[in-house]
C-alpha cells in the first residue's frame, strides 16, 4: 500500500469520524464543563451557608449528644508512623472516642511498636462476628493501664476490606470512620464531622469529610503546625484538584442530596447501618464508594427517612503521589473502582424510588466522571489528527481547545474564588500564584495523562485482570516521629 | 471539512479568556479587602485596645479605662463593641460586669433587640447572641420568638442565648422547637441550653417525653437521665417498651439505668430479650449494671450464653459490679472469654486506678 | 498583688502562656505582669514547646484549644521532657467532663474553664508556684 493510500484511507476514517461526533463531542465538553460550573455555584451558595454559620459561629464542645466515635485504623506494615499516628488519634479533641488498630498481619514492626508504645496486654476477648469476617483473628491486646482507649487487633493478611470490617466488629462506639495509617486529622476534626449526627440523630446515617494534601505542611507529633503548598508540581496540581473534584462536588451534591462518594480516606458512618447493609465488600477496589452506595440502595428500598451530609470543614489530611509511577495506579485503581461500583448498581439508574441519585448523581457519574476520560482522549487524537488531514479548518481546533481546556481551568479558578473566601487556609500570596498556575499546567499534560491511566483502569477491569496493590511509600515527613 | 466561523472562535476565546482575567483577579481581591478590613480594624481599635484589657484583666483600680470605653464613638465603637462581645465569651466577673455595662452604655444592647428583625441573617444571629451574653433577661419573648427563625443560625443563637440568660420559662419553647418542620432546633443545640437552665424544667422535660417528634423525645429522655428527673420514670419506661424508634428506646435505656430503682429491673430486663434489635439489648444491658440492683443478676447470668460476644462481655461486666450475687453468677461461667475479658479489664482498671 | 514573697531582690518568676487567641494572650499576661511576673507570651503550640525548650519557665499557662500542637500535646511533651515537674495550668473552652479529665491525667496541675475570672487565674498561678516551692 502507497504512503498516499494510506493518508487517504486515514483520512477518510477521521472525516467519517468527525461528521459524526464533532459536533456531540464539543456539546459534551461544554456541557461537562457547564455542569461542574452548576456544581461550582451550588456550592458558592453553600459557602454562604458556611460562612453564615462561621460568622455566627458558637463553639460546640460536644456536649451530652455527642455520639462516640471508634476510629478504625487498618494498618499493614506500617511501623514507621503507626505509634504517632495512634496517638494523635487518641488525642483528639472528643468526649467520647477509642482507636481500633487492625493489624493486617504485618510482617515488620508494627505491632511491636505499638505493644511497646501503650504497653499492650492480651485480652481474652472474643469479638462478635456481625459482619463475617474469613480471616483468623490472632489476638486482642489492650494497654495495661486498662483507661486508653485503644483496642489493637490482630489477623492474618486478608485485605484492608477484611481489616475493616473485622474493626466494626470490634468497635464499641455507636460511630465508626474509617482511616489511613498515614492519615491526619484536626484536633478539632471528630466534632465537627459528628455535628450532624448530634443535630439530627435519628435519621443521619453517614457523614462526609473534606481531604486536603498535606505534601509541603509542616507535621509535628501528628498535627499539622503549619500549612503550605507542596514543593514540586505534580503535588499542586493533585491540590488543584481535591479543591476541585472533592470539595465543591461533594458540597454540591450534599445539597442536591445525592450524595454519593465519601472520600475513602475519612468517612464517618452509623455503626449498626454499616453492619446492617453487610459491612465493605471485598473484592471491590472503590470500598467507600460501593458502601455509601449499598447503604443509599438499601434505605431507599425499605422507604427509611434517613441523611447523608458533607462537612466542607477540611477534616482530615493525607499525602498525595508525588511520582508519576504511584499516581498512575492510585488513578488506575480508582477508576476501576468507579466503572465496577457503577456498573454493580445499574439497577439504581432513572429509578423514582432512588429519587436523585437514581435520575441526577448516577447518570452524572456515568457521563462525566466514567466516560470523560474516553472523550478527553478522541478529543487528543483526532482533533490533532483532523487538523493534520485537513478534515477541520484552524478556527474549529482553537474552538475546541479553547472549550475543552479554557473553559475547565474557568471551572477551577471559580473553585479557588470560593475556596479563597470560605476557607483561606493558605496565608500567603505565592501560594495563591501557585495555585493558579498550577490550574492552568494540569490541562498541559497531566489531564491526559490522568486521563489514559484511567482508562488503564477500566480496561483492565473489563479483562478481568486482579488489581495490584502499589505500595504507597511512605516518605515519613513527620517531624518527630514516636 | 468541518468549518467555523471565525467571529464565533473568536467570540468564545474571549468570553473563557475574559472570564478566567475576571475570576483571577476576584481571588485577588477577596484576598485584598479581607487583609484590609482586618487592617483596618486592628487600626480602629488600637488606642483602645489598652484599656480594653485593662477592664477584662480586672485591672482597672480608679476606673479611668471604663471611663475611656464608654466614651468611644463612631467606627471605633461599632469594632470595640465587636470585641466585647468576643471576650464576654471568654471571661466572667466583675470585669464581664463592667464591659457589658460598656455596651449598655453605648445602646449595643438596644440595638441587639431592634436587630433581631433585621433582615440580614449574621445580624439577627448576631443580635441574638449579644443579647445573650449580656443577660438581657427582658428581651426573653423576643429570643423565643427567633427560636422559629427561617435561619438555623439565628435559631442556634437564640438558644445558646436563652440558654446563657437561664430562664427556666424559656425551657418549654426549646425543647418544642426541636421538633418544627423544616426549622426545626438542632437537638444538640437545644440540648446544650435546656441543661444550663435551672431545675425548674421537669414539667417541661416531661411534656418533651409525649411530644410527637422522636427526636424530642430523644432530647428529653437523654436529659431526664442528665437531670435525675426520676418523676419521668413512668413515661421512660413507657417509652422503652413501646417507642417507634430504636434511637428513643436506647436513650430510655441509657436514662433509666442512671436514675431507675429496683422495680425499673424487669423493664430492662425484658428489653434484652433475643427478639430485640441488637443495639437496644446492649443498652439495656449496660443499663442494668448501671442500676446496680441486685436483682437484675438473673437475668445478666442469662446473657452470659448469648450468641453475641460483646453482650455476653457487658453482661459479665455488669455483674462484676452487683457485689457478691453478681460475682457468684459468673463462677460457673469462669472459663468463657466474655468473663475471662471482663475480668480481666475491670483488674487492668483498679490496677491503676 | 505581688507573686513574690521575701526576696525583693531575686529575679522575677518567669510564666509562659500560651493562647491562639489575642486578647486573652494579652490579657493574662497583662494580669500577671501586673502581680510581677515576667511573662512570655505564645500564639501557638510548636511556638510554646519551641519557647519552653529553649527557656523553661517556673509555671506554664496553656490554651487547650491551638491550632496544630494543642495545649494537652504540649502538656504531653513538656511531662516527657526533663523539665517535667514544671507545673501547668490548661485554659479552655466550657467543655465536656472527659476533657478534662484528659487534662488531668496527661498531667495538668489545674483546669481552669472559660469563661473564666482572671482573678481567680491569678489566685491559681500564685497557688500552684506557692507549692511548688
Amino acid at each position: 500500500m502507497s504512503w498516499e493510500g494510506f493518508v487517504s484511507g486515514l483520512r477518510s476514517a477521521v472525516v467519517w469520524v468527525m461528521d459524526a461526533a464533532s459536533v456531540p463531542v464539543l456539546v459534551y465538553f461544554v456541557l461537562i464543563n457547564t455542569s461542574l460550573l452548576v456544581l461550582v455555584v451550588l456550592a458558592y451558595l453553600e459557602f454562604r451557608a458556611q460562612e453564615r454559620r462561621r460568622a455566627t459561629a458558637l463553639s460546640w464542645q460536644g456536649a451530652g449528644l455527642a455520639p462516640g466515635v471508634s476510629l478504625l485504623v487498618p494498618a499493614y506494615n506500617e511501623e514507621a508512623g503507626i505509634v504517632t499516628a495512634v496517638k494523635s488519634f487518641l488525642t483528639l479533641r472528643y468526649p467520647r472516642h477509642e482507636v481500633v488498630v487492625i493489624d493486617d498481619g504485618s510482617t515488620d514492626q508494627t505491632f511491636a511498636r505499638l505493644e511497646e508504645a501503650f504497653d499492650l496486654v492480651p485480652l481474652p476477648r472474643e469479638l462478635p462476628q456481625e459482619i463475617p469476617v474469613r480471616a483468623r483473628v490472632l489476638g486482642v491486646f489492650v494497654p495495661r493501664d486498662g483507661r486508653t482507649r485503644l483496642l489493637v487487633v490482630r489477623k492474618e493478611n486478608s485485605g484492608k476490606t477484611e481489616a475493616l470490617n473485622l474493626g466494626v466488629n470490634a468497635a464499641n462506639e455507636p460511630l465508626v470512620a474509617m482511616l489511613d495509617g498515614d492519615s491526619i486529622l484536626e484536633p478539632d476534626g471528630l466534632l465537627h464531622v459528628t455535628r450532624p449526627f448530634a443535630d439530627d440523630p435519628t435519621r443521619m446515617v453517614a457523614t462526609g469529610g473534606a481531604i486536603r494534601p498535606v505534601n509541603g505542611s509542616r507535621v509535628v507529633s501528628g498535627r499539622i503546625v503549619r500549612v503550605d503548598m507542596p514543593q514540586t508540581w505534580l503535588p499542586r496540581i493533585q491540590l488543584v484538584e481535591y479543591l476541585r473534584a472533592f470539595l465543591l462536588g461533594r458540597t454540591g451534591w450534599s445539597r442536591l442530596g445525592g450524595l454519593i462518594l465519601i472520600s475513602g480516606a475519612f468517612g464517618l458512618f452509623r455503626r449498626d447501618v454499616v453492619v446492617e447493609v453487610g459491612g465493605l465488600e471485598p473484592g471491590t477496589i472503590g470500598e467507600d464508594f460501593e458502601l455509601v452506595m449499598r447503604i443509599h440502595k438499601r434505605l431507599r428500598d425499605e422507604g427509611r427517612d434517613y441523611r447523608i451530609e458533607f462537612v466542607p470543614e477540611p477534616v482530615s489530611w493525607t499525602e498525595v503521589p508525588v511520582t508519576a509511577k504511584v499516581l498512575r495506579n492510585q488513578r488506575r485503581r480508582w477508576h476501576r473502582g468507579l466503572w465496577e461500583t457503577l456498573w454493580a448498581y445499574r439497577s439504581m439508574l432513572f429509578r423514582p424510588r432512588y429519587g436523585r441519585i437514581g435520575w441526577l448523581a448516577l447518570p452524572y457519574y456515568w457521563l462525566f466522571e466514567l466516560a470523560a476520560p474516553l472523550l478527553e482522549l478522541f478529543g487528543i487524537v483526532i482533533v490533532p489528527l483532523a487538523l493534520l488531514l485537513g478534515v477541520v479548518n484552524v478556527s474549529f481546533a482553537v474552538l475546541f481547545l479553547v472549550l475543552a481546556y479554557g473553559y475547565a481551568v474557568l471551572v477551577t479558578l471559580s473553585a479557588m474564588v470560593v475556596d479563597e473566601w470560605a476557607f483561606h487556609k493558605h496565608d500567603r500570596w505565592r501560594a495563591i500564584s501557585q495555585t493558579i498556575v498550577a490550574s492552568v499546567l494540569e490541562n498541559i499534560g497531566y489531564r491526559q495523562a490522568t486521563a489514559w491511566w484511567r482508562l488503564e483502569g477500566w480496561w483492565a477491569s473489563l479483562r478481568g485482570r486482579r488489581h495490584v496493590w502499589g505500595v504507597m511509600t511512605r516518605t515519613g515527613f513527620d517531624e518527630d516521629p514516636a | 471539512m468541518v468549518v467555523i466561523g471565525g467571529a464565533l472562535v473568536v467570540g468564545a476565546t474571549v468570553a473563557v479568556l475574559g472570564a478566567c482575567v475576571l475570576l483571577v483577579l476576584l481571588v485577588v481581591a477577596v484576598r485584598a479587602r479581607r487583609q484590609l478590613r482586618q487592617r483596618r480594624d486592628e487600626m480602629l481599635l488600637s488606642p483602645l485596645r489598652p484599656p480594653l484589657i485593662t477592664v477584662a484583666a480586672g485591672e482597672d483600680d480608679d476606673g479611668t479605662a471604663v471611663h475611656t470605653l464608654r466614651r468611644a464613638a463612631g467606627d471605633s465603637r461599632t469594632v470595640l463593641d465587636r470585641n466585647i462581645v468576643g471576650l464576654l465569651t471568654k471571661i466572667r466577673g466583675v470585669p464581664a460586669e463592667q464591659l457589658v455595662g460598656v455596651l449598655e452604655k453605648h445602646g449595643a444592647v438596644h440595638a441587639a433587640a431592634r436587630e433581631l428583625t433585621s433582615r440580614s441573617t449574621v445580624r439577627r444571629a448576631r443580635a441574638a447572641q449579644v443579647l445573650g451574653l449580656a443577660r438581657a433577661g427582658d428581651t426573653v419573648p423576643l429570643l423565643v420568638r427567633a427560636l422559629d427563625d427561617e435561619a438555623v443560625e439565628v435559631r442556634n443563637s437564640a438558644a445558646y442565648a436563652l440558654g446563657l440568660i437561664g430562664d427556666a420559662a424559656a425551657a418549654g419553647p426549646v425543647l418544642s422547637a426541636i421538633g418544627h418542620p423544616e426549622r426545626g432546633l438542632p437537638a444538640a443545640t437545644a440540648a446544650e441550653t435546656l441543661q444550663s437552665m435551672g431545675v425548674g424544667i421537669s414539667e417541661v422535660l416531661r411534656a418533651g417525653l409525649h411530644d410527637a417528634h422522636p427526636r424530642t423525645r430523644m432530647v428529653a429522655a437523654h436529659l431526664s437521665g442528665e437531670r435525675s428527673f426520676t418523676r419521668g420514670l413512668p413515661d421512660l419506661r413507657h417509652l422503652l417498651d413501646h417507642d417507634a424508634d430504636v434511637t428513643v428506646r436506647e436513650t430510655c435505656a441509657a436514662a433509666i439505668g442512671r436514675l431507675g430503682r429496683a422495680e425499673d429491673v424487669e423493664v430492662l430486663a425484658r428489653h434484652t430479650g433475643q427478639d430485640e434489635p441488637l443495639s437496644l439489648r446492649r443498652a439495656c444491658t449496660t443499663a442494668l449494671g448501671e442500676l446496680g440492683d441486685p436483682a437484675a443478676v438473673p437475668a445478666l447470668a442469662g446473657l452470659l450464653v448469648d450468641p453475641d460476644p460483646r453482650l455476653a462481655e457487658l453482661a459479665a461486666t455488669a455483674l462484676l459490679g452487683l457485689g457478691p450475687r453478681g460475682r457468684e453468677a459468673l463462677v460457673a461461667h469462669a472459663d468463657d472469654p466474655a468473663v475471662r475479658s471482663a475480668r480481666l479489664m475491670a483488674s487492668l482498671q483498679r490496677a491503676s486506678a | 498583688m505581688s507573686a513574690l514573697a521575701g526576696d525583693p531582690d531575686a529575679s522575677p518568676v518567669r510564666v509562659l502562656v500560651a493562647d491562639d487567641d489575642a486578647d486573652i494572650r494579652d490579657l493574662v499576661e497583662f494580669k500577671l505582669t501586673q502581680a510581677g511576673y515576667a511573662v512570655e507570651a505564645v500564639a501557638d503550640g510548636i511556638g510554646a514547646w519551641e519557647a519552653f525548650a529553649a527557656n523553661p519557665p517556673q509555671l506554664a499557662v496553656l490554651d487547650v484549644m491551638m491550632p496544630g500542637l494543642s495545649g494537652i500535646d504540649v502538656l504531653r511533651k513538656i511531662r516527657e521532657s526533663e523539665f517535667a515537674s514544671v507545673p501547668v495550668l490548661l485554659l479552655s473552652a466550657k467543655s465536656r467532663d472527659s476533657d478534662v479529665d484528659t487534662g488531668f491525667e496527661v498531667g495538668a496541675d489545674d483546669y481552669v474553664i472559660k469563661p473564666f475570672s482572671p482573678r481567680e487565674l491569678l489566685h491559681r498561678v500564685n497557688g500552684m508556684l506557692a507549692r511548688a516551692r
